[in-house]
């Protein structure tokens, strides 16, 4: 008997390793549905918070790569202005008398600025906190870019913070074509390097370029076409293959990231039910 | 008294030093060392299993929130900390009854640098692994683990070393 209590004592060592190892994989496992119960990710507020200390930290000495931008950015948006003022003070005459005042519905887009707070480039899956969150707007599955293109797509969202897939994160596909001729195909991530990216989907009787400009097609809703993704670095067809391997330059520079922001499609709903509705009478 | 204070100010300084600093170093896109495992390597050596196993996991699982890698860190940590008594059986021999918390001087250099070394490889191992979750990119996660488990263990033993002076 006592030597029976004795073995289920000695072993009993061997039932925590084992529970304890049965709880960690599953939360391995159940990873995507546990990151939306946003309490044990990064955009909990107590984490969060952490970040955004160490962040405003590190920020500053960041600071003159972000004013460049920032005014590199001012410029061409003055430039956008003078050119929208030539073009409409050339207009004006003709639209005086018609009331068409309806905007196209790929113009309907808002954009929402935030910080990243936190990101990482060299895990095989990669993710970056933002410090706005549902009181700001945010919601699941939108767009993000910075000054210099496409960056991901919202995946979690708290009330102040919300966790972003970036393109260096195998989780995600996004939909790009070719500037100069409009073949699109999706942009992976090959794990590798944060610098790069695969394009698939690129049959072999496209004409290619090095340096060819890559930009988002606008065929889902995150993402109003025409937001650069990168350029085409490197592209390889084997004889036997019907499809280009093609490594696309990625245009976002993820290491130096500081400032985003997020796209609000404010014709989602609409767009959503139409199609949805479409479907439901097929 | 005075070292389960020691240790809880070392489980909260590794785990800062872990996510604010080493977690941002991205040297060449390979190394990532992970040092917050030098808390299981440093506790006593005749401390209860069960209790090494279940500090194991809430250190794991605090390193796991915030690198939003819920559950790797725990598995591997928990892994390791389970072979430790193992190990340390391996490579030195302690007498019954002494407690010793491992160091250059109580395992001797040879025996602390190899328990060291398989430790940290053993965690490497796994977190990787698990990280990769396949073999798709053998080649760059075999040099994944082989670069950064050679820089945590040259932190590890420069850190314990600076201290045994």
């Amino acid at each position: 008997m006592k030597n029976l209590i004795n073995f289920l004592i000695q072993y009993s060592v061997v039932f925590l390793f084992l529970l304890l190892e049965i709880i960690s994989f599953t939360l391995i496992v159940k990873n995507q549905e546990y990151q939306k119960s946003v309490f044990l990710s990064s955009s909990n507020s107590m984490v969060s918070g952490m970040y955004e200390w160490s962040n405003s930290v590190v920020e500053f000495f960041k600071l003159r790569a972000a004013n460049d931008n920032l005014s590199e950015e001012n410029t061409a948006l003055k430039n956008q202005i003078i050119n929208l003022q030539n073009k409409l003070s050339t207009l004006k005459p003709e639209t005086s008398d018609s009331i068409h005042f309806r905007i196209p519905p790929e113009m309907e887009y808002q954009f929402i600025s935030a910080k990243v707070i936190n990101s990482s480039t060299n895990k095989l899956q990669n993710y970056i906190t933002l410090n706005k969150g549902a009181i700001d707007g945010i919601k699941i599955d939108m767009g993000v870019i910075s000054d210099e293109g496409v960056v991901g797509i919202v995946k979690t969202v708290s009330t102040r913070f919300s966790v972003v897939i970036p393109i260096l994160n195998p989780k995600i596909e996004i939909s790009c074509k070719f500037k100069r001729n409009n073949y699109s195909g999706g942009l992976l991530w090959s794990g590798e390097d944060y610098r790069y990216a695969n394009l698939t989907d690129i049959a072999r009787h496209v004409e290619l370029a090095l340096g060819d400009t890559i930009i988002t097609s606008g065929l889902t809703s995150a993402f109003p076409e025409g937001i650069p993704v990168g350029n085409i670095e490197d592209f390889k067809i084997k004889e036997s293959d019907a499809y280009y391997k093609i490594k696309v330059k990625l245009a976002v520079n993820f290491h130096t990231l500081s400032h985003v922001k997020v796209i609000n499609y404010l014709n989602f709903q609409e767009q959503k039910e139409l199609e949805k509705k479409s479907e439901d009478q097929l | 008294m005075p070292t389960v204070l020691q240790n809880i100010f070392r489980f909260i300084l590794l785990v800062l030093v872990q996510v604010l600093v080493l977690n941002n170093i991205q040297f060449l896109g390979y190394i990532n060392p992970y040092l917050y495992i030098l808390f299981i390597l440093t506790l006593p050596v005749q401390m209860p299993r069960w209790f090494l196993l279940v500090l194991a996991f809430i250190l794991g699982l605090s390193i796991d929130i915030f690198s939003n890698t819920l559950g790797m860190h725990a598995f591997a940590t928990v892994f390791v900390a389970f072979f430790r008594e193992g190990i340390i059986k391996l490579f030195t021999n302690i007498e019954e009854g002494n407690n010793p918390t491992p160091t250059f001087y109580t395992f001797g250099v040879s025996g602390y640098v190899k328990y060291i070394v398989v430790m940290v490889l053993i965690h490497h191992v796994t977190l990787f692994t698990l990280e990769a979750f396949s073999f798709v990119h053998f080649w760059m996660l075999i040099a994944k683990i082989l670069l950064s488990s050679l820089v945590t263990i040259l932190l590890i033993l420069g850190i314990q070393s600076i201290k045994s002076k």
